[in-house]
């Protein structure tokens, strides 16, 4: 029984989430009380944008492999599905125009409905077999989005994807609270644009989790002969799983696409993304929503956030530049000297070392994850 | 191979196209079978997708780079012989780091997670492959490095649209003895006897007094030194490397080891072949740009309708 | 219980947010820059200018990046970083990733936003690569932020009608072009290259590209001039950049029997393994690539003895030991500065630099309309690479292409393109 003081304090995801979502006020405030740019935070507001968006996709991952165990390496995929169907809805090269909230629906519908047309065949495939035809699926669908010249515009991309339109009444409502209807400009649009949809997300999951759905996802974990046992209609809940990990997928897609306001090349859409979402969950904590808010916001914040700006310090405090000219004067004629401080003086050259030391560590010590869920813990500390 | 250059000369056009695409697909397949051999035995004893397999023959290919230049074979006044004998020195060489290394690993990364379950192993293997793939980009930096062709291009066709090389003799020279070797070896010796008992049954492996964790550590040794051979002929076959091949080419490996039955030895090479020819013939009539979906899509297929893989049914004597 | 929680904390956190938001409105970019689209007479006169670039600073293509960034940075040293009472600012921003090995449109982007949201940033030099300008382009567009690109050369970015149907207008959300480039657009280039492998007596050719804007655009242009001039077509493919080798596809183009293979890509989208595969395959014919692959890099991945004899290549302007005049100064001051000889295209970063400093020198006041203004304006620019204007598309004047061969591991001159046509 916890102390009752408890129930009046937020918990501290709560917390979490209050400094998140007051972030640009922080940026504000910080604006108006010390001498810096006027721009200050706005960068940093836009990869914490990014960051959210890759969240959806984390949770999306989640519920295929941390519910239901089925080891989904292919979820890079549905994210390029994702992002191609809201280019396809929205850039003005197609005669449909459909605007962001359809195109926002129909990304996450489709990609879900692509998810079912993987899982379908692949119910009976278990453990490493599944993992290697989802990975299969994703290097397919990367080579068709970009081989499919006519339709996806190749390694060109569909450019651009138009801002959001808000409704009359919504844009107004937001000018009187300073919004500027300006989304490439205002990154606070798309930041609470993002925050809404990804707690959105995570209600549902939540809520989802104790549904009876949700409880036939762990036991198909657990043990699939067992749950088949005991009345679970797996394939069903199998195909479930699949298509909602799709869809949010999708979802994340279509965020992501019309924020970048191009699809990229499917090329961006390969194993590497891939393995890089499934690295978050798994340092989060497999099955668990906040392990895996945690995990792409420690991963990818990293990613994203930390080390570039570690690289512009690098840069500009003038040691990469004074050690090539070290390098310079003990070896004039050859550059390779030269060329090798400045490959291990550039911080970003040791973020796999990084990520892959964390995973290696976390396996080791902390299989679970940094926050399990308790079902899972006590399965990997039994 | 005499009637087959009697026949090449008299035969049409697209029959030569159609074998020198043939020959194209089996040589560059021959490659993915030996790196698939160490994806294969890895996983027939210890249910491990060795996702660092790749990363580890990449690092191959640049210690063969470095130590090309370091024996001075890429300086023009370097004489054929010293070309052979350098050579020589490489695969060994080569053979030994990545044995060592990937043996290495076993020992600090896998050995302590044998009792954990699947997935941490599998999570590890990926960490370990981001290291592998960093350690790469420090050494040798994030572009495409270009070897030198030390090994010559003489043809042993007289018909000038078919090519067989020196090159693609001397990639299956080097490809046939060590993969006939190690089914032998996996069939007859004392060693390959107690690998497979490993693999069928660990518990009972090691009450019948095997020494369980050195046959694991052999696996290793073997699969990574299979991956150091690779790597040489990579580098002298391709003569392009870069940090970033052991991601295509391990993928490749990998779906060759599974098209073959995965754990099977003979079906990881002949799950080589089969990539390599489908590679070549895709380029060849469908379009260059479809060849990887296309072994991706045969690779759906077959594991939908036969998840054991070609040579399913021998998966119980598994390495 | 823990629903409400959410909720509550929701409604809480946007209303305060708002509030804040709505305190700042008057400091937030936005405000300011839809004002800079008319050209603002109480913008500052003096202060500090910043002025970015985006090029691959990562990968195959940082060779020729490096010194692309170092003649940016010799045109602003030689001013000392300051133009009227202005002080210039300069950061090299990388628009390429080493995961992937060059650009994408993720960092592309990001590096544009930056741009666009700093209101001290006047100038983008930038990008190197067609496809990123084509990412970067509508961004900056929207904020009237003038960019000035020392390589990219896609002919759509620029002109009407060359392109697709949508283009430029489509990169041009405001109607008003930003985008100029002191490098020649590609219609010259892919056309001179079929010219010139006209005259050198080619019938056949087999062209492939590297499936990006840059690349296929330019193979679509050698096609239709190869068609013109009756030099037989006899296939175009498409190459996966992600594949290793390229035998299967140079075994197929072998039973064609071209007189010479065009490549339309770049070195980083594998132009030296196709060199490599050519020879590996038996292929005797020749290779015509054009300005992506003219840089050390090519010949480093094709391997000198592959290149040797066999490559011919098409670049806009002058290779760096033929320049003459204020260009000849640049590449020795360059020798002398940096010890070694600048790559093709780091002149055209010391001219980006260049004009990047007379635009805000002529407008004279730091307002991004008006320093976009008078970039388009910029007539008779005696520069580094002779005398040249901007178009009312933002394309340079000058015409003069070069053609080189390899031999001996480096790209040799052997003349002029475009100047007589038949």
């Amino acid at each position: 029984m916890k102390p009752s003081w408890t129930k009046f304090l937020p918990r501290w995801e709560v917390l979490a989430f209050l400094a998140i979502a007051l972030f640009p006020a922080f940026c504000a405030l910080v604006r108006s009380v010390f001498p810096v740019q006027s721009t200050w935070g706005n960068l940093f507001g836009s990869k914490l944008t990014d960051l959210l968006i890759y969240a959806i996709l984390a949770l999306g991952l989640n519920v295929a492999v941390g519910y239901t165990g089925l080891l989904q390496l292919g979820i890079a995929a549905f994210f390029g599905i994702g992002v191609y169907i809201t280019g396809i809805l929205t850039v003005n090269s197609y005669p449909f125009q459909v605007g962001f909230f359809v195109s926002l629906l129909s990304a996450t519908l489709g990609a879900a409905l692509f998810g079912l047309i993987l899982g379908a065949p692949t119910l009976r495939l278990r453990g490493d077999y599944l993992a290697i035809v989802t990975l299969g699926f994703g290097e397919v669908v990367k080579v068709t989005l970009r081989n499919l010249e006519e339709i996806t515009k190749g390694t060109k991309g569909l450019n651009p994807i138009p801002p959001p339109h808000l409704p009359d009444w919504l844009a107004v409502v937001a000018g009187w609270f300073g919004f500027s209807n300006k989304w490439d400009l205002d990154y606070r649009l798309f930041f609470y644009l993002s925050l809404f949809i990804l707690a959105i997300v995570v209600l549902l999951l939540k809520n989802l989790e104790h549904s009876k759905l949700g409880r036939s996802w762990v036991a198909i974990r657990e043990d699939e002969l067992a749950a088949s046992c005991m009345g679970v209609n797996v394939p069903r809940a199998k195909l479930a799983a699949f298509a909602v990990s799709a869809g949010l997928a999708g979802l994340a897609g279509c965020l992501y696409a019309t924020k970048l306001t191009n699809t990229a090349d499917p090329n961006a859409y390969d194993f590497n993304r891939s393995i890089i979402m499934l690295c978050c969950i798994i340092l989060g904590g497999l099955a668990s929503i906040r392990g895996t808010l945690l995990g792409v916001f420690l991963l990818l914040g990293f990613e994203y956030i930390v080390s570039p700006q570690i690289d512009s310090w690098i840069q500009d405090s003038g040691i990469l530049d004074s050690a090539v000219q070290w390098a310079k004067s003990v070896s004039p004629d050859s550059n390779q000297l030269a060329n090798a401080f400045a490959r291990l003086l550039t911080f970003s050259n040791w973020k796999f070392m990084i990520f892959g030391l964390a995973l290696v560590l976390m396996m080791r010590f902390r299989p679970e994850g940094l926050l399990p869920s308790s079902r899972i813990q006590q399965e990997l500390r039994h | 191979m005499l009637p087959l250059l009697a026949v090449a000369d008299t035969a049409p056009d697209w029959f030569t196209f159609f074998l020198q695409q043939c020959i194209n697909g089996l040589t560059y397949g021959a490659l993915i079978a030996l790196i698939a051999l160490g994806y294969t035995m890895v996983y027939g004893i210890i249910g491990l997708i060795n996702f660092a397999h790749g990363d580890l023959f990449m690092l191959g290919t640049f210690l063969a780079l470095t130590l090309i230049s370091a024996f001075g074979l890429d300086t023009p006044d370097a004489s054929s012989g010293a070309i052979a004998v350098g050579l020589l020195a490489i695969f060994p060489i080569a053979a030994v780091f990545c044995g060592a290394l990937n043996l290495a690993v076993d020992r600090i990364v896998y050995k302590p997670l044998r009792r954990a379950p699947k997935l941490a192993p599998l999570v590890s293997a990926i960490g370990v492959s981001f290291i592998f793939q960093n350690i790469g980009l420090l050494w040798k930096g994030p572009a495409d490095l270009s070897v030198p062709s030390l090994v010559p291009r003489t043809d042993f066709f007289s018909d000038p649209t078919l090519e067989f090389t020196v090159k693609d003799l001397f990639l299956t020279l080097t490809v046939l003895p060590i993969m006939f070797g190690l089914t032998l070896l996996v069939k007859y010796t004392r060693l390959g006897k107690s690998m497979r008992a490993v693999s069928q049954n660990p518990t009972a492996a090691q009450l019948m007094g095997i020494h369980v964790e050195r046959v694991i550590g052999n696996t290793f040794a073997m699969g990574g030194a299979l991956a150091g051979f690779a790597s040489v002929i990579y580098a002298l076959y391709i003569n392009t490397v870069g940090f970033q091949i052991g991601y295509i080419n391990g993928l490749y490996a990998f779906t060759a080891a599974v098209l073959g039955g995965i754990g099977n030895i003979p079906g990881a090479v002949l799950g080589g072949l089969v990539i390599g020819l489908v590679r070549s013939l895709g380029a060849a009539y469908v379009g260059a740009r479809w060849a990887t979906a296309i072994i991706f899509g045969i690779l759906i297929v077959i594991l939908i309708f036969r998840p054991s893989g070609l040579l399913g049914e021998r998966t119980r004597e598994k390495v | 219980m823990h629903r409400i929680h959410f909720w509550t904390v929701w409604a809480s956190t946007a209303a305060a947010a708002c509030i804040c938001g709505c305190n700042t409105s008057s400091s937030t970019p936005s405000g300011s820059t839809t004002a800079t689209l008319r050209v603002n007479p109480d913008a500052p006169k003096s202060g500090a200018i910043r002025i970015v670039s985006s090029l691959p600073r990562t990968g195959s293509a940082k060779q020729q990046s490096d010194t692309i960034v170092n003649g940016i940075k010799m045109a602003f040293d030689e001013a000392e970083y300051k133009v009227g009472d202005f002080t210039i600012e300069y950061s090299d921003l990388d628009d390429a990733t080493a995961a992937a090995g060059q650009w994408t449109a993720e960092s592309e982007a990001a590096n544009a936003k930056e741009a666009a949201n700093d209101p001290n940033v006047m100038v983008y030099i930038g990008p190197y690569n067609s496809g990123a300008a084509k990412t970067s382009m509508p961004i900056l567009n929207n904020v009237g932020l003038l960019m000035i690109s020392p390589a990219v050369s896609a002919v759509g970015l620029t002109k009407p009608g060359k392109g697709e149907d949508n283009e430029p207008g489509v990169y041009r959300p405001t109607g008003k072009p930003n985008f100029t480039r002191v490098v020649p657009a590609d219609d010259l280039q892919g056309s001179y290259g079929a010219d010139w492998a006209h005259q050198l007596g080619i019938k056949s050719a087999y062209i492939l590209d590297d499936n990006q804007v840059y690349g296929k655009g330019l193979a679509d242009i050698f096609r239709d001039r190869c068609q013109e001039l009756e030099i037989e077509v006899l296939g175009q493919d498409s190459i996966d950049e992600k594949e290793q080798d390229f035998k299967p596809l140079m075994t197929k183009i072998k039973s064609t029997n071209p007189d010479m293979i065009y490549f339309g890509g770049t070195t980083q989208t594998k132009g030296g393994q196709i060199c490599k595969d050519m020879v590996a395959a038996g292929l005797n014919c020749k290779l015509m690539v054009p300005d992506g692959c003219y840089e050390a890099a090519f010949i480093e991945a094709a391997g000198p003895e592959n290149a040797n004899g066999r490559v011919y290549a098409t670049f806009g302007g002058l290779p760096p030991k033929n320049q003459v005049g204020k260009g000849k100064e640049f590449v020795e001051k360059y020798q002398e500065k940096y010890g070694s000889m600048p790559e093709a295209y780091a002149i055209y970063g010391y001219e980006a630099g260049k004009v990047a400093l007379e635009a805000i020198r002529q407008a004279g006041v730091k307002d991004r309309a008006a320093i976009l203004g008078a970039a388009f304006l910029i007539k008779d620019f005696d520069g580094a690479l002779g005398k040249w204007s901007f178009d009312e598309n933002g394309d340079t004047t000058l015409k003069k292409l070069s053609g080189s061969i390899v031999r001996d591991g480096d790209f040799e001159f052997v003349r002029i393109l475009g100047e007589e046509k038949n």
